[in-house]
């Protein structure tokens, strides 16, 4: 009996230690380390709002130019922000041509931030093509989910 | 009356499709026949004295090489009257008559004058039937166990060039990617028959688009990690990988060529264009630019074509350039998403890949002719076709077996055959020539 304790003891140990991992991953990871709040909110904000695009396409709609409005807006604010564009495209298209495609969607962000008055020294561009999905599966619901810029903040 | 036709099988296999050096010697006596029959008599240590040991073994390795080959049909040893163990392996003493009657159009003996056991050399032969014409005859000097899949090698592309004017299928080594796990792949290598597979890099994030140098010394690839695009460079003869980055963080679908030149899709600060890089991996020239996507370039054996895929109207579609006369031309007529463009080192046929509401397909456009045809149907996707040295066999990627794998085809269809390339999703195929491989 005093065993199956231990063992459960142990299991709900694990548990709530990958529980915590998952929340700080998605969450601030300087959270702890006394962040202005301000700037985690700056940080969070820009992480959030994804682009999206249309198949084989990579211009920025309407609604998505507001999208990334906000992040310029953040960005000058906070100038020790920098982020990596990250283009990505459906599993649909072939690798190579997707590299290209995805790179093409990051630049055409960071030309928009960058006439939106972001330095461009805060921005670097990256395509993983279709190489990362952000939604596994098939149909248009999974894929215009991945026909997408990411916007990761690499320095703070 | 006797010889109807005087042309061979491959011949007019390969000659269908514009090939030259289609030197075929073996006649055939039906019309209608699209194929040579071939029988294996068995191995001999003396007369009537079938080789058990290395013999049999030898003897196997050959099999398995041939089936590879879709225009060869091998004879059921059953159906040989009389059966295949002969009282000779050369005339007088070969039985032609028994191979005819069992429908074989060439078949080959293999002696072992000093026995199959240790290391000894080996004679192969290959007869017409009808004639009892020699085509072909050699001896492997000093063979042992370890040697028998490379002696199997040898002597297939040997027989291949006597039939066919090339043995560039049984002499290349396929370079491919093997995926590990989500953006985690490696550059592996393997015979076109799957065998000597082993992995060559061995590097966190993934490995895209291997390609080989013409003299087989280097295979340069896409990596891509969380951060950074680079070109990859392996290095056979020192074993080592080396990574280089570029401005503008993009390295598309590089490609080497025929003077060992590296030409890669590169940023120019606005589109990927494909840039020339010199022997030190520096930008040499743009060879193909503009307000487009230029990516995948190809090269003929003389380096004066390259087949690569531009989005210039739109959609990608598969273009031509001369590079003498700098003149481009539009390769692919149909269908709204052509990619993966690929030339045959003749230069005469461009495959690529097509986007179908059923997945991607395979398609060889003939230069000469204008003609488009479809040499892939699924099921799943067909992807990333590469053509042989000898310009006849394209291998390609597909998923019609559940996962990714590798296939093998001819450029005029038929039947695929999987490459064995062990677990996990293998793609990118890329033929090339390694000495001593």
């Amino acid at each position: 009996m005093k065993r199956y304790a231990l063992i459960l003891a142990l299991v709900l140990a694990l548990a709530a230690g990958f529980g915590c991992s998952k929340k700080t991953a998605t969450a601030d990871p300087n959270a702890d380390q006394g962040m202005d709040p301000a700037l985690q909110a700056a940080v969070q904000q820009i992480t959030d709002g994804r682009v999206l695009f249309a198949f084989d396409k990579f211009d920025i709609q309407p609604e998505y130019k507001e999208v990334l409005k906000t992040k310029a807006e953040l960005m000058k604010q906070y100038p020790s922000i920098r982020v990596r564009i990250e283009g990505n495209c459906d599993e649909r298209g072939t690798q190579e041509y997707n590299l290209a495609l995805g790179e093409r969607r990051a630049r055409a962000a960071y030309e928009y931030m960058v006439t939106l008055g972001v330095n461009p020294s805060q921005l670097e561009m990256i395509s993983f093509g279709k190489e990362n999905p952000v939604v596994q599966g098939s149909g248009e619901s999974v894929w215009s989910q991945n026909r997408r810029d990411d916007f990761r903040v690499i320095a703070q | 009356m006797k010889r109807t036709f005087l042309l061979s099988v491959l011949g007019l296999c390969l000659l269908a499709a514009g090939s030259v050096h289609a030197a075929m010697r073996v006649d055939i006596y039906g019309p209608g026949q699209n194929s040579v029959n071939l029988a294996l008599a068995a191995p001999l240590t003396g007369p009537e004295k079938e080789a058990g040991n290395m013999g049999a073994e030898l003897q196997k390795l050959i099999n398995e090489n041939l089936s590879f080959l879709p225009f060869m049909r091998l004879t059921d040893p059953k159906a040989v009257l009389g059966g295949t163990v002969l009282q000779g392996y050369e005339p007088p003493n070969l039985d032609f008559k028994r191979f005819q009657l069992a429908g074989s159009d060439i078949v080959v003996t293999t002696y072992w004058p000093n026995g199959d056991r240790g290391t000894s050399p080996v004679q192969i032969r290959a007869f017409e039937t009808n004639t009892g014409g020699r085509l072909f005859g050699k001896e492997y000097p000093r063979v042992s166990s370890k040697e028998l899949p490379e002696v199997a090698d040898r002597f297939c592309a040997d027989l291949l060039e006597v039939l066919t004017g090339s043995g560039a299928f049984f002499r290349s080594t396929l370079a491919f990617v093997k995926k590990t796990g989500r953006m985690s792949s490696n550059v592996w290598l393997c015979k076109p028959t799957g065998r000597n597979l082993r992995q060559i890099t061995r590097i966190s994030g993934e490995a895209l688009s291997p390609a080989w140098s013409i003299d087989g010394r280097f295979i340069v690839f896409t990596h891509i990690d969380p951060k950074s695009h680079s070109l990859g460079v392996w290095d056979r003869k020192k074993g080592s990988v080396q990574r280089v980055r570029f401005p503008g963080n993009v390295v598309i679908g590089p490609s080497f060529t025929p003077d060992n030149k590296v030409a890669v899709a590169l940023s120019n600060g606005k589109y990927p264009v494909i840039y020339l890089l010199n022997h030190a991996f520096q930008k040499e020239r743009v060879l193909e630019g503009g307000h487009s996507i230029n990516v995948s370039p190809t090269f003929d054996k003389t380096g004066t074509k390259m087949a690569f895929t531009s989005s210039r109207l739109g959609g990608p579609q598969i273009f031509l350039k001369d590079l003498n006369s700098g003149a481009t031309t539009r390769v692919s007529m149909n269908g709204g998403y052509n990619t993966e463009a690929n030339l045959s080192p003749d230069g005469t046929l461009v495959t690529y890949s097509r986007m179908t509401e059923y997945g991607h397909r395979i398609f060889v456009q003939d230069m000469v002719t204008g003609a488009e045809r479809q040499i892939s149907f699924g099921p799943g996707s067909d992807e990333q076709p590469s053509f042989c040295g000898d310009s006849y066999f394209i291998a390609f990627t597909s998923s019609r077996g559940g996962s990714r794998g590798i296939y093998l085809t001819t450029r005029h269809g038929g039947d695929a055959k999987k490459v064995p390339t062990g677990g996990g999703d293998a793609s990118f195929p890329r033929w090339g020539m390694p000495e001593g491989e």
